[in-house]
């Protein structure tokens, strides 16, 4: 069912553990050089940069290939042909990829990705023109759910839940019945994966099926969140229980206490399985929950909220840090403060460079007051807020 | 065979020790797991809402709680941070530096960002500068440059390097509304300012790692620059050329330090570039669609071999 050999795959796990270890320095080099010889892979890999890079060269190449084919040949306004063309474009790219991969061996390489996902684009696209606009998230959902296990693209995951996500308004008007069936497809797909992960718990698989388990939580939780609805969030009036009246006031109330349950289940269910996607989503959607309850509770906000949830954030991070601090070797029931991997410290470079130049000098300011002197305008990329109009 | 069956193997050959051993099969396991990156998250996005909240509430209640209440407010604020990273701060050193504990980097980085408010606050009330904001910029870009070296604090450099590029008049939001001929003047200007200084700096061995930073806000801010002279209607010939430079210099840099962003930057920065002068009298729509269908295979053929021979890893 996968593309790749089991060997191969771990192999590669195998390889990317052993530079994390190095970089933290648990290896000497020429225990990693010995180590690294036999961990040897056929899978062609290649950095961030130039995946980034051909996958965008390579969509670029399929789709204006295909819109090509398709103005030429089928100019005129006939869905029918247009609809076979991008099936067989479909069924082309598909093919492409496998082909990339059997023949070039390629591995997260961006070229093979693209080919897979305009796959699954020219397959809705095909399947509204031939057949019904209702069945094409079926269709582009189970496609992405495929490619996400044939390839082990994570994003192909998330790209079938939001096909799932569209599936209940084609089947009923009723929000409530919409956000219902929305949570309960998730759930099932928790549940399955929740229970095909505890076999692959150590292997290379484990990454795949952690990331699909966060991003259900996620789904479950925006799901039954009233206040992240997209019915609410482009509602400006959506401040208070009454401003939402598409909902029942059981199922809104209903929903308020699931928002509070959630949370604590995601962050127990994560650091039980030492899992860190789950554990960054249990604590996403705290958050989240936190900063919608004023909203579902139809209280007012305050100018001084972000400062108590910042306070809050930080001082749960300290107190966090503490009292891992104080077991032995800074080590707590399992968990530590420190540093552990070479790939932390990327991160945290490259998190520091971009969030630093995209940090707000300065907040938008908007007065309570008629004083013209008082006006402050919003800062500009960092700068101090000095840059701002006053 | 799995990373366990591995490290046993090796521990049996004796390439690791049992110590090592037991060290990386239990983090293999998550056996301890880190929550150093989660805890460095809470930290930044508890910093950066406290400071909105901040400054939605000085905007909306400065007149009700009075100047001297906000202004002593944020003084406060900024002093304790300062003071709380001046004495724990380790003596300065050249070389990179790791922070004293968890929290150092983002209370500096709270005292750095409440200091852009106070001094926002203090000249729209007192007008000491009579509203030049130039000023105060290049102060800021100043102070966050000397904190930055000080500290060993990324936050607070790239703070600065916006800080600066703010008072070059990069304002961003500004930038396609007009005067582009003296915005791309001042990006160049700024671009070559920043990349001196980050090699002088670098020649003399202050803070090495800081490097990569400055070089790449430096090429983004330049290629910027040079698209916006190409896109042009008129006049874009040396526009054009100085890109295909930029774009030559920067691959070879990329290839020869083995940092694939910069390769990634001048395939897509000249693809953009020489794609638009080819393409900006063209309208067979068809014409177009084949150009994209040949360029790109050619720079996904290219691209292939980079990788092939360069870029296998990261």
């Amino acid at each position: 069912m996968r593309a790749y050999s089991v060997a191969a795959e771990e192999a590669l796990h195998a390889r990317n553990l052993l530079k994390d270890w190095l970089g933290e320095r648990f290896l000497t080099t020429s225990q990693w050089r010995s180590m690294e010889q036999e961990t040897v892979s056929d899978l062609r890999r290649t950095n961030i940069f130039l995946r980034l890079v051909l996958f965008l060269f390579a969509v670029i190449i399929v789709v204006s290939a295909a819109a090509l084919i398709v103005t030429v040949l089928f100019s005129g306004s006939d869905r029918l042909p247009g609809g076979i063309a991008l099936l067989v474009f479909a069924a082309a790219c598909y093919a492409g990829a496998e082909f990339a991969i059997s023949e070039y061996r390629l591995y997260h390489h961006g070229i093979e990705e693209a080919l897979a996902v305009c796959s699954v684009g020219f397959l809705c696209v095909g399947v509204t023109l031939l057949a019904d606009i209702r069945i094409a998230p079926l269709a582009g959902g189970i496609a992405s759910l495929w490619i996400w296990h044939r390839f082990g693209l994570a994003y192909a995951f998330l790209a079938a839940m939001i096909f799932a996500a569209w599936l209940p308004g084609y089947w009923t008007t009723s929000h409530t019945a919409q956000h219902l069936i929305v949570a309960a497809i998730y759930a099932a797909g928790l549940m399955t994966v929740a229970g095909l992960r505890s076999r692959y718990r150590f292997t290379y698989l484990n990454e795949e099926y952690s990331i699909a388990e966060a991003l259900l939580w996620l789904g479950i939780y925006l799901a039954i969140n009233l206040q992240l609805s997209p019915v609410n969030l482009f509602d400006h009036r959506s401040i208070s229980v009454y401003s939402t009246p598409e909902f029942p006031r059981a199922f809104y109330w209903f929903t308020w206490v699931l928002t509070w349950c959630v949370w604590p289940a995601v962050l127990w269910r994560g650091l039980r399985q030492k899992d860190h996607f789950v554990i960054a989503v249990g604590g996403t959607v705290a958050v989240l929950t936190l900063i919608t309850n004023k909203s579902y509770l139809g209280w007012p906000r305050h100018t001084w909220d972000p400062m108590l949830l910042g306070a809050l954030l930080a001082g749960v991070a300290v107190l966090v840090h503490r009292w891992l601090s104080q077991g032995p070797g800074g080590i707590l029931h399992g968990f530590t403060a420190r540093r552990l991997s070479g790939k932390d410290k990327h991160w945290m470079n490259a998190g520091s460079f971009a969030f630093g130049i995209a940090a707000p000098g300065s907040t938008p300011m908007n007065p309570q007051t008629n004083s013209s002197d008082v006006r402050f305008g919003g800062g500009e990329s960092g700068g101090g807020g000095a840059s701002s109009d006053f | 065979m799995s990373i366990l069956a591995r490290l046993e193997q090796w521990k049996a050959l004796g390439v690791i020790s049992a110590e090592q051993y037991t060290l990386l099969a239990g983090l293999s396991c998550g056996e301890p797991l880190s929550l150093f990156l989660e805890l460095n998250v809470l930290l930044y996005g508890g910093i950066l809402a406290f400071i909105g909240g901040l400054g939605w509430t000085v905007s909306t209640w400065s007149q009700q709680l009075g100047d001297v209440l906000v202004q002593a407010a944020l003084f406060v604020i900024f002093a304790i941070c300062f003071w709380y990273c001046f004495s724990r701060v380790a003596p300065w050193s050249p070389h990179e530096t790791p922070s004293p504990n968890l929290i150092f980097d983002y209370v500096l980085y709270l005292g750095c960002l409440t200091w852009s408010i106070e001094l926002a606050y203090f000249e729209m009330k007192s007008h000491l500068l009579s509203g030049q904001w130039d000023y105060y910029l290049l102060a800021t870009a100043c102070l966050f440059f000397c904190l930055a070296y000080r500290f060993d604090n990324r936050f607070v450099l790239s703070l600065a390097l916006s800080s600066l590029a703010g008072w070059f008049g990069l304002t961003i939001s500004h930038w396609p509304s007009h005067q582009d001929a003296a915005y791309r003047q001042y990006a160049i200007l700024y671009s070559f300012l920043i990349v001196i200084v980050g090699i002088i700096l670098q020649r003399f061995g202050f803070k090495r790692h800081f490097f990569g930073t400055y070089l790449n806000i430096a090429a983004n801010v330049l290629f910027w620059a040079l698209l916006s002279g190409v896109f042009q209607r008129w006049d874009y010939t040396l526009w054009l050329i100085a890109l295909l430079a930029l774009c030559g210099g920067s691959l070879a840099w990329g290839l020869s330090r083995r940092q694939f962003s910069f390769v990634a930057y001048a395939a897509v920065y000249g693809y953009v570039g020489i794609s638009w002068i080819l393409l900006r009298d063209v309208h067979d729509f068809h014409a177009v669609l084949g150009y994209f269908v040949v360029t790109g295979t050619l720079m996904v053929v290219t691209l292939v071999r980079v990788a092939h021979h360069f870029g296998r890893e990261t």
